[in-house]
C-alpha cells in the first residue's frame, strides 16, 4: 500500500489505459534520467512531492496490477480528509464493520 | 535504407545461461534469436571445468569426459555454492578455484564461441539467475562476469528469461496467464505471468532452491546402489567418503539413462570398468525402465507441482485457468514429467521451444529490452553534437516517446527523427535552450525500425549529431523486474521493518529512520552496532535469512554515540536485486556503508546434525501439543515436516560424506522445517490472534469513523471484507498481514485526535521505571506534561517518541533479531 496517488505521481486521469500509463511512465523516466523538462515535482492532495524514478516505476508497478489499481481508483475518487470532527471514539461509529469482519452477535 | 556504416552500427544482443550444469548463450540482432554452438557443436555447453597437473584449464564437454576418469580434478554443479565462499579443490594443479571463479570460465568460454562465429567480443550481456536466488549468490554471480571480462552485465531471473523467449513466438495478443515451469539442474522455479496489452507482468513466482535434475538422478543412483547391493551385497552409502568415486560414476551412468529413457521405454545402465569399493570390484549391468524411473521421481515431480499448486492458489486460479505452461530445462524433456505436469495443472505445454536453450534466448532479449548491446563501445571519436538519448529499445508501444538531451553549449534549434525505411518522418521538435526535448516515433509493427537522427540549427543549416540513428523493436515489453522476496532491516525486538515488499519493481531505494539501541563507544574495538538485513515474508526476524550486516564500529565513529540516537538506513537494490546499504548517523555526521556477511552461512556438518536435533525435539513438542488440542489440520502439517527432516538427515549424511553441496541443501531444509515450525507455533496461538483481531476491528472502527478521511473508511471497508476472509480461511498469514493493515488505518486515524498523543505521553510515562536512564526520562514526562498543558502538540508528539527511545528492548528478543542495534 503505497501513499502516494499513483495517477497524480505519472500525471495520469483515472480512466488511462495500460498503454497510456506504460508510455506516461516511459516518458517521465527518460526526462527524469536526463533531467529534461520540470517534471522532479508532482502536485498530491496533501501538497507537491517529489517526482522520483524510485516513485515513478512504484507507480507504473501498482496500476499493472488489477487488483491494486482498483484500489488506486477508490482512493483517487474520494475526497481529501475532512477535519476532525469532535466525536467519542469509543461510539462505534460504523456498526456494519463488525458484521463485514465475520463476527456475529456473541 | 541504411548505408554499411549505419548497418554496422546495428546492435547484437547476448544472452548468458549459467545453468548448474550446462550453460548456453544466445544472441538477438533485432529481428531474429540465435542459439551459439560451442566449437564441437553443440548448443548447450556443459558446466564443467578442469584443471589439470599442469595448471591448464579445460571446460565443457572436453572436461566433463574427465568427470569419470579424473574427478579429484574436475569441478560441477558449482553453482549451489555461488556466494558461500567455499573453495573447491584442483589437486593434482595444487590449486583452489572459487565458485565464481569456475562460473568464470565458463562464461569465458561462451564469449569465445561468439567471437569465434559472429566476430564480436561481446563487452555487455544479460546473465540469466534462478529467481530465489539470494542476494549473496547474486553477487557472485556478477563476480563471476566481472573476472570474465565483461564490461557490464545485468542479471536476469530465468523465469523472466523463459516467459520473453516463449513470449516472443506467441502468435496472439490476447491477455492471458501463463505459468513457466523451469526444472534446472539444481533449482526448481514456477513463475506466473501475464500478458495484457502487450505488456509481460510476472505476477508472483515461488520456487525450490534446492530441488532439480540433480535429485532425479540421484533417486535413480539410489535405486541403482539398491539393485546393486542386492545383486553384491555391497550397499554404497553417501556417507562413507571411500564411496564417492564408485558413487559418482554411478550417478554418471543414471544421469546417461535417464536421458535415454526420454527417447526409449527400456534402457540399460553399464559402466565400462568394474567400481572399485574397498578391495571389491563390482561389474554393473543393471536394467532401467521408463516405468520405473517415472516411479522413482513421482515424489519429486509432487514436490514441484505442490509450489505450482500454492502458487495458482495464492492468487486465485483455479484448474484449467493457465493459457499455457511453458516447460524450461532438461529434465521436462521427460514425456511422462510433461504429461504429468499438463494433466495436474490442466494446461497445455508451449511446443516448438527448446528447454535447454530458451533461458539463453530470453536473456538476449532481454538485453535489447535494457538497451544492453554487447558489441564494445566505438573509441570515442567525437561525430557531431552529442546526444544523450533514453528510449525504449523494445516496445509494445508503436509510438514510443524519445526523451534526449544535446550536450554543450549551442544546441541544434530543432530535431526529427527519420524512419530508415523512409515510411515516416517526425516533425521538428523544438530544443529548448538548455538541450532538451522529447518527441514521438512511428514503429512498424513486429520488426525493428532504425531511425536517423536529423537536427538543424536556427537558421536551417544542418548539424551533425552522434548517434546518427537509433534502433527500436516493436514487441513485447517487460514490466520492470519484481523483487522475489522482501526485504528489510531486523528489529531490536525480533520484528522486521519491510524496505520493499515482496513484488516491488527493480531498481529500487528507501529510507527510514531507527534509532540505536546501545552506546556505539568511540575508540571501543569491540563496540559494533549492528543493523541486520534480512530477506523473506515473516514478520519476526529470525524466521527471515539474513542476507547481509550493516556494521558501525566503535574504531569508525568520530566520537561517542548514545543510546536513542538516530540512524538513517538506506537501501538500494539494482535490477538483478543486488543490494547496497548505507547508514548516516547525524549526531556525529558521518556515513557508514560497509555490509558485512554477505555470505551464505556456513553449513557445516556438525552444525546441520545439532539443528538438526533441534528441529526434533521442536516437532515432538509441536505435535503432542496438536494431538492434545485435536488440531488435525496442523497434524497433517507437520507430517510433511517428517519428510523434510528425513531428507535432511540424507543430505547431512552426505555431507559428512564430503558433499558440500549436499550440506547447503540440508541448510535450507532446515530452515524450510523452522519456518513451518514457526507458522505451527503461531497456529496455536491462533484464538489469541482471532481475539486480538476482534478488538482491532473495534477500536480501528471506532477511530476511522470518528478521525478518518472518507477513503480511509471506504479502505477499512475493504480491509474488513478481506479480514473476514482469512478468518473464515482460517489462514493465518493472511490474517497477520490484514491486521497490520487495520491496525495502520487505525493509527493513521487515531493519530489525528488532538488528544492522541497525550494518551501515548501517559502510557510511556507509566512504564518509565523499565527506562534505560530514568532522570532523562522523568524530564521528558514534565516536558511532555508542560507541553500538553500549553497545548503544543508538535512537542507532545517530539517527547514521546524520545521516550519510546528510552525504554529497554527484551535481551532474548534482540539476540533472535539477529543482535540488531536499531529499532
Amino acid at each position: 500500500m503505497s501513499d502516494d496517488d499513483p495517477f497524480a505521481v505519472l500525471g495520469v486521469a483515472v480512466t488511462a489505459t495500460t498503454r497510456e500509463i506504460e508510455r506516461e511512465a516511459q516518458k517521465l523516466l527518460g526526462m527524469l534520467a536526463l533531467g529534461v523538462g520540470d517534471v522532479g515535482t508532482y502536485l498530491s492532495a496533501a501538497g507537491p512531492r517529489p517526482r522520483t524514478p524510485e516513485a515513478v516505476r512504484a507507480a507504473a508497478a501498482q496500476l499493472r496490477d488489477p487488483r491494486q489499481r482498483l484500489l488506486a481508483e477508490l482512493m483517487a475518487g474520494a475526497a481529501p480528509p475532512p477535519p476532525a470532527p469532535p466525536a467519542p471514539v469509543a461510539a462505534p461509529g460504523w456498526p456494519d464493520a463488525l458484521r463485514r469482519a465475520g463476527w456475529g452477535p456473541r | 535504407m541504411l548505408s554499411s556504416a549505419e548497418m554496422a552500427q546495428s546492435p547484437l544482443y547476448a544472452g548468458f545461461d549459467l545453468g548448474t550444469t550446462n550453460s548456453a548463450v544466445a544472441v538477438f540482432d533485432g529481428q531474429h534469436t540465435q542459439v551459439i554452438r560451442n566449437a564441437a557443436g553443440g548448443a548447450v555447453t556443459p558446466s564443467v571445468v578442469r584443471i589439470d597437473r599442469a595448471g591448464r584449464v579445460t571446460v565443457g564437454q572436453r572436461a566433463r569426459r574427465f568427470l569419470e576418469d579424473d574427478p579429484d580434478n574436475t569441478a560441477t554443479e558449482w553453482k549451489r555454492l555461488m556466494g558461500t565462499g567455499k573453495q573447491v579443490a584442483f589437486p593434482a594443479a595444487g590449486v583452489a578455484r572459487r565458485p565464481e571463479e569456475l562460473s568464470a570460465e565458463i562464461l569465458r568460454a561462451l564469449r569465445t564461441d561468439v567471437a569465434d562465429q559472429l566476430g564480436v567480443a561481446v563487452e555487455r550481456a544479460v546473465i540469466s539467475v534462478p529467481a530465489l536466488f539470494e542476494l549473496p549468490q547474486s553477487a557472485a554471480t556478477s563476480e563471476a562476469a566481472r573476472l570474465a571480462g565483461f564490461a557490464r552485465v545485468e542479471l536476469l531471473q530465468e523465469p523472466i528469461a523463459s516467459a520473453l523467449a516463449a513470449g516472443w513466438r506467441a502468435d496472439d495478443d490476447g491477455n492471458a496467464s501463463w505459468l513457466v515451469y523451469d526444472l534446472g539442474g539444481g533449482t526448481f522455479d514456477a513463475s506466473l505471468l501475464e500478458t495484457r496489452d502487450g505488456l509481460l507482468r510476472v505476477v508472483a513466482h515461488d520456487g525450490d532452491n534446492f530441488l532439480g535434475g540433480r535429485d532425479f538422478d540421484w533417486a535413480i543412483t539410489e535405486h541403482l546402489a539398491a539393485e546393486l547391493a542386492r545383486q553384491t551385497g555391497v550397499q554404497l552409502e553417501r556417507k562413507d567418503p571411500s564411496h564417492a568415486g564408485a558413487l559418482r560414476l554411478l550417478r554418471l551412468a543414471a544421469e546417461d539413462a535417464k536421458i535415454e529413457l526420454s527417447r526409449s521405454a527400456t534402457a540399460q545402465v553399464t559402466l565400462a570398468r568394474p567400481l572399485v569399493v574397498g578391495d571389491r570390484e563390482l561389474d554393473v549391468d543393471l536394467p532401467l525402465s521408463r516405468a520405473t524411473v517415472e516411479t522413482l521421481t513421482a515424489p519429486l515431480i509432487e514436490r514441484s507441482l505442490a509450489v505450482c499448486q500454492r502458487l495458482l492458489a495464492s492468487h486465485g486460479l483455479g484448474p484449467g485457468r493457465l493459457a499455457r505452461v511453458v516447460l524450461v530445462g532438461g529434465p521436462t524433456l521427460s514425456p511422462g514429467l510433461r504429461a504429468l505436469v499438463q494433466a495436474r495443472l490442466e494446461a497445455t505445454a508451449a511446443e516448438g521451444l527448446d528447454p535447454m536453450t530458451l533461458v539463453a534466448q530470453g536473456a538476449a532479449l532481454y538485453a535489447a529490452t535494457a538497451g544492453l548491446d554487447g558489441r564494445a563501445a566505438p573509441a570515442a571519436v567525437p561525430h557531431g553534437k552529442k546526444v544523450w538519448l533514453q528510449y525504449p529499445p523494445v516496445t509494445a508501444d508503436l509510438t514510443p516517446h524519445v526523451v534526449g538531451r544535446v550536450v554543450g553549449a549551442d544546441p541544434p534549434a530543432r530535431l526529427r527523427f527519420e524512419r530508415a525505411d523512409g515510411g515516416w518522418q517526425s516533425p521538428d521538435a523544438p530544443i529548448a535552450a538548455d538541450g532538451g526535448f522529447v518527441t514521438m516515433v512511428s514503429l512498424v509493427p513486429r520488426a525493428a525500425s532504425t531511425f536517423r537522427l536529423v537536427a538543424t540549427a536556427a537558421d536551417g543549416s544542418a548539424v551533425v549529431v552522434d548517434p546518427a540513428t537509433i534502433t527500436i523493436v516493436a514487441g513485447l515489453t517487460i514490466a520492470d523486474p519484481p523483487l522475489s522476496r522482501t526485504i528489510g532491516v531486523a528489529l531490536a525486538n525480533d520484528h522486521v521493518q519491510a524496505y520493499f515488499e515482496r513484488g516491488a519493481p527493480l531498481p529500487t531505494r528507501r529510507s527510514f529512520t531507527h534509532t540505536t539501541v546501545e552506546t556505539i563507544a568511540a575508540g571501543n574495538p569491540d563496540s559494533v552496532l549492528r543493523i541486520p538485513i534480512v530477506q523473506g515474508e515473516f514478520e519476526q526476524a529470525h524466521l527471515c535469512r539474513l542476507v547481509g550486516t550493516l556494521e558501525v564500529r566503535g574504531v569508525d565513529v568520530k566520537a561517542t554515540v548514545p543510546t536513542g540516537a538516530t540512524v538513517e538506513v538506506t537501501i538500494e537494490l539494482d535490477r538483478a536485486g543486488c543490494l547496497a546499504a548505507r547508514a548516516h548517523v547525524p549526531a556525529i555526521d558521518q556515513i557508514f556503508e560497509q555490509v558485512a556477511h554477505l555470505l551464505v552461512p556456513d553449513a557445516a556438518p556438525a552444525a546441520l546434525d545439532a539443528a538438526l536435533a533441534d528441529q526434533r525435539k521442536h516437532l515432538m513438542a509441536v505435535r503432542t501439543d496438536a494431538f492434545r488440542h485435536g488440531l488435525r489440520e496442523l497434524i497433517d502439517k507437520l507430517g510433511a515436516v517428517e519428510g523434510l527432516l528425513a531428507t535432511a538427515e540424507r543430505d547431512i549424511d552426505a555431507a559428512h560424506g564430503g558433499d558440500a553441496d549436499a550440506g547447503q541443501k540440508a541448510r535450507r531444509t532446515l530452515l524450510e522445517v523452522d519456518a513451518i515450525l514457526g507458522d505451527a507455533d503461531l497456529a496455536r496461538s491462533w484464538p489469541e490472534l482471532d481475539g486480538e483481531a476482534h478488538e482491532a476491528a473495534i477500536s480501528a472502527t471506532g477511530a476511522v469513523a470518528a478521525f478518518g478521511s472518507d477513503a480511509e473508511r471506504k479502505l477499512l471497508d475493504e480491509v474488513l471484507a478481506a479480514l473476514a476472509q482469512a478468518r473464515r480461511a482460517r489462514d493465518l498469514a493472511e490474517l497477520g498481514r490484514q491486521l497490520r493493515l487495520v491496525r495502520r488505518l487505525a493509527a493513521a486515524a487515531w493519530n489525528r485526535n488532538p488528544d492522541a498523543w497525550t494518551y501515548h505521553l501517559e502510557d510511556a510515562a507509566s512504564a518509565i521505571h523499565e527506562a534505560r536512564d530514568l532522570p532523562a526520562a522523568r524530564k521528558l514526562v514534565d516536558a511532555g506534561r508542560a507541553a500538553v498543558a500549553a497545548g503544543d502538540t508538535d512537542t507532545v508528539r517530539r517527547v514521546v517518541k524520545q521516550l519510546w527511545a528510552l525504554l529497554p528492548v527484551d535481551a532474548a528478543e534482540r539476540k533472535k533479531g539477529f543482535d540488531s542495534g536499531v529499532r
